[in-house]
């Protein structure tokens, strides 16, 4: 009898091993999805990081270009991370934000405090502002994010009048994309596919249009539900089509399938490695690495 | 046939004996009640009192003490069986469905029913504490704002706030019965010649009147709000729409923001910045009233009820009851003078370097504190320390506003030793 009892208590305890061996990779999955790589803090080289605006990797060269706002000036950095010079422009850069770089290997860096999207030809050895004078505009256009696409069209986030300018190989501008309701549009970005997604932070929504400007779908909502955005101020989408919101309040980043519905989220309110703090921008790489800019650490934080 | 008399006899008999169990049943649950409330009374003799008045709370009418409360031991105060929300929406279905509404009284919406209810017996109509207006100025001080001009609005004067307003919950701003716009022409005619002629001619069909009238009361003429537009005071209509004979009188005479640049082009600049407020369209109209307004600058309404307009994730953290300690200014409902309501180009709208924004009002803390600036670099993510590392102003459940309790885990987020 007391054989049978202690035969029994051993099964019990097999089982619940074997249940918490189950449960605990069930729990972890979306930790498990994304896991930070490493950071790109203030010190070193290249001095204090001010206030970060944008950041671009460029696949041709392996490099990774950061815009310093407070202090004018993009930072270089090579594929692992590490710093290899800093590009001041003389006084041309003021208050750089979002910039980006086509495969002509033209830098474009928007200036919102001037109203100005420049144009850095390295090669050339020429910085000159796109001509903005000719577009039909309500207010003065304030550039905020930028985009290329595979033709090197350039996208602009025109947060004054809630639109996003297109500006061809030439710089010439080709046309615009109204985002009707979207209050507080802030990001955009271009697939493969030349599909267009936008991100309005007050709106809350998330628009795809075609590359003619058709609006295609819409989704996301601010709220407190799981999936639902707090404070969305960036989006990235990734090879498989999948669309990364990052929300500076929650400080996570949610991920997204084509069809708008919410897969899983990553990251979280921190100061240590990994974490976040009121973050402000995402970017994806071919390779698929995420750069953050973790605005209120000071940092760039990578994840793949 | 035999059969079937007694059969309906047997019926009768059946139905007269249940109908007699059912009457003595009631007079013995009536009886034991009021039994019971006797022995409630005992103790409790003011409730006596409270049965002779107006108006009474239906258990208490019919002496169901036990409705409400447990008789011998209860996990809240008075006995009651569950939280007073809870215990009231039990019964009170409608009102429950009113918290899908988008606008809530605040006393409503936190569960507290007997801020402006009483739980037993009142004098006064659906249990009030006190008559309409009484129970109303106790939170919504009579003597403060509007309430005290000279000039009052017609309910206001007669103390009728239920004219325009909802108690509990309303789909309108203000708890407005209808929307704003719709509201003033249930009473007042914007057809007839004197109400033109104050319009000076210029179609105000739909348009939202409490733009300029304060509803409640002003010291002007008219309920006109306190502070005027320049252009407004003097008449000036042309000077941002179309003169009255062109096809749409209303319209402005530029596009977007222009108009206002006309005259204020300096504030514009100050939208010019990497953090910057610009919207589509008028945006300076997002926040201020370009006619009148009761506020400072023309401000639409009072500070932070601007800004919670757009950040309600915000307005949540705020006000959620965990955010106990948060910066007195957010108290006041005052977010300026820490955030840049324009544009800036520091962190978080901030007027400037964080530490020097703080030090600025909070003079003794700049000379004696943990250190912060450049020379004290924060261990986990390797920046300087400034006094937002410790401290969430927005709103923490540990004292002073610290970010984790200073007792126990504060402390040791760097300091890993100890």
């Amino acid at each position: 009898m007391k054989k049978m009892s202690n035969m029994c208590r051993k099964i019990c305890f097999f089982c619940l091993v074997v249940f918490c061996c189950l449960l605990i990779p069930v729990a972890g999955f979306s930790e498990e999805k994304v896991r930070h790589l490493t950071s790109i803090t203030s010190g070193g080289e290249f001095g204090r990081l001010g206030v970060l605006g944008g950041l671009f990797y460029d696949e041709a060269k392996d490099r990774l270009y950061v815009t310093d706002a407070s202090h004018n000036r993009i930072l270089a950095f090579d594929s692992d991370f590490k710093f290899i010079s800093e590009f001041t422009g003389g006084e041309a850069l003021n208050w750089p934000t979002s910039l980006t770089r086509d495969s002509r290997g033209r830098f474009f860096v928007a200036q919102p405090s001037e109203g100005k999207v420049i144009v850095i030809d390295i090669a050339r050895e020429d910085i000159n502002p796109i001509d903005l004078s000719a577009i039909p505009s309500e207010n003065r256009i304030y550039p905020c994010n930028l985009a290329i696409d595979s033709f090197d069209n350039l996208y602009v986030v025109d947060k004054a009048n809630r639109r996003i300018l297109i500006f061809d190989i030439n710089l010439e501008f080709s046309k615009e994309i109204p985002v009707k309701n979207g209050r507080g549009l802030k990001d955009v970005r271009v697939d493969s596919s030349g599909r267009v997604y936008t991100l309005s932070t007050i709106d809350g929504s998330v628009r795809i249009y075609s590359t003619g400007g058709k609006l295609l779908s819409r989704f996301g909502k601010r709220g407190t539900e799981p999936g639902e955005f707090r404070f969305p101020v960036s989006l990235a989408v990734d090879r498989k089509g999948l669309i990364y919101v990052l929300d500076q309040h929650m400080c996570k980043v949610l991920v997204f399938n084509k069809r708008g519905e919410f897969l899983f989220d990553f990251s979280r309110l921190g100061w240590r490695e990994g974490r976040l703090h009121y973050p402000s921008y995402i970017f994806i790489n071919r390779s698929e690495r995420i750069f953050i800019i973790d605005r209120q650490n000071s940092r760039i934080s990578i994840f793949e | 046939m035999y059969l079937k008399r007694i059969h309906t006899s047997y019926l009768l008999t059946f139905v007269v004996v249940f109908l007699l169990l059912v009457f003595l049943g009631q007079t013995t649950y009536a009886k034991n009640a009021k039994v019971s409330f006797q022995k409630c009374l005992s103790c409790h003799p003011d409730l006596k009192e409270e049965l002779s008045r107006k108006d009474a709370h239906e258990p208490f009418k019919g002496f169901k003490c036990s409705s409400c409360h447990n008789p011998h031991a209860a996990k809240y105060e008075y006995l009651v069986k569950d939280e007073i929300d809870k215990l009231c929406k039990g019964c009170h279905q409608r009102e429950k469905k009113l918290l899908a509404k988008s606008h809530k009284h605040e006393p409503f919406q936190q569960g507290e029913c007997l801020s402006c209810h009483r739980p037993h017996a009142s004098n006064n109509k659906k249990l009030l504490k006190a008559k309409g207006q009484q129970l109303c100025f106790e939170c919504h001080s009579k003597k403060e704002g509007s309430f005290s001009k000279k000039h009052k609005h017609n309910p206001v004067s007669k103390g009728l706030c239920l004219t325009c307003h909802r108690p509990h919950a309303s789909d309108h701003e203000a708890l407005a019965k209808k929307e704003q716009r719709n509201l003033c022409v249930g009473c007042h005619s914007i057809a007839d010649s004197k109400t033109k002629s104050a319009h000076l001619g210029y179609p105000i069909e739909g348009t939202d009147c409490m733009l300029c009238h304060n509803p409640h009361g002003s010291s002007r003429k008219g309920l006109i709000r306190e502070a005027r537009h320049t252009p407004f005071a003097r008449k000036r209509c042309r000077s941002c729409h179309n003169g009255l004979r062109s096809r749409n009188p209303l319209g402005l005479k530029g596009k977007g923001a222009s108009v206002c640049a006309e005259c204020h082009s300096e504030v514009l600049e100050t939208f010019n910045k990497i953090n910057s407020h610009v919207t589509k369209g008028i945006f300076c109209v997002n926040c201020h009233n370009p006619h009148a307004s009761d506020e400072e600058a023309l401000r639409k309404a009072k500070e932070a009820k601007i800004c919670f307009d757009c950040h309600v994730d915000t307005k949540r953290h705020v006000n959620d009851k965990k955010s106990r300690y948060k910066h007195p200014l957010l108290e006041k409902k005052e977010c300026t003078p820490c955030h840049r309501p324009h544009g800036s180009n520091f962190k978080l709208f901030f007027a400037g370097d964080e530490i020097k924004d703080c030090t600025g009002c909070h003079e003794r803390h700049a000379k004696f504190t943990h250190p912060i600036g450049e020379k004290a670099i924060d261990p986990r993510s390797k920046q300087m320390i400034t006094c937002i590392t410790c401290h969430n102003l927005m709103g923490s459940p540990n004292q002073f506003a610290l970010r984790f309790d200073r007792k126990k885990e504060l402390c040791i987020q760097c300091h890993k030793g100890y």
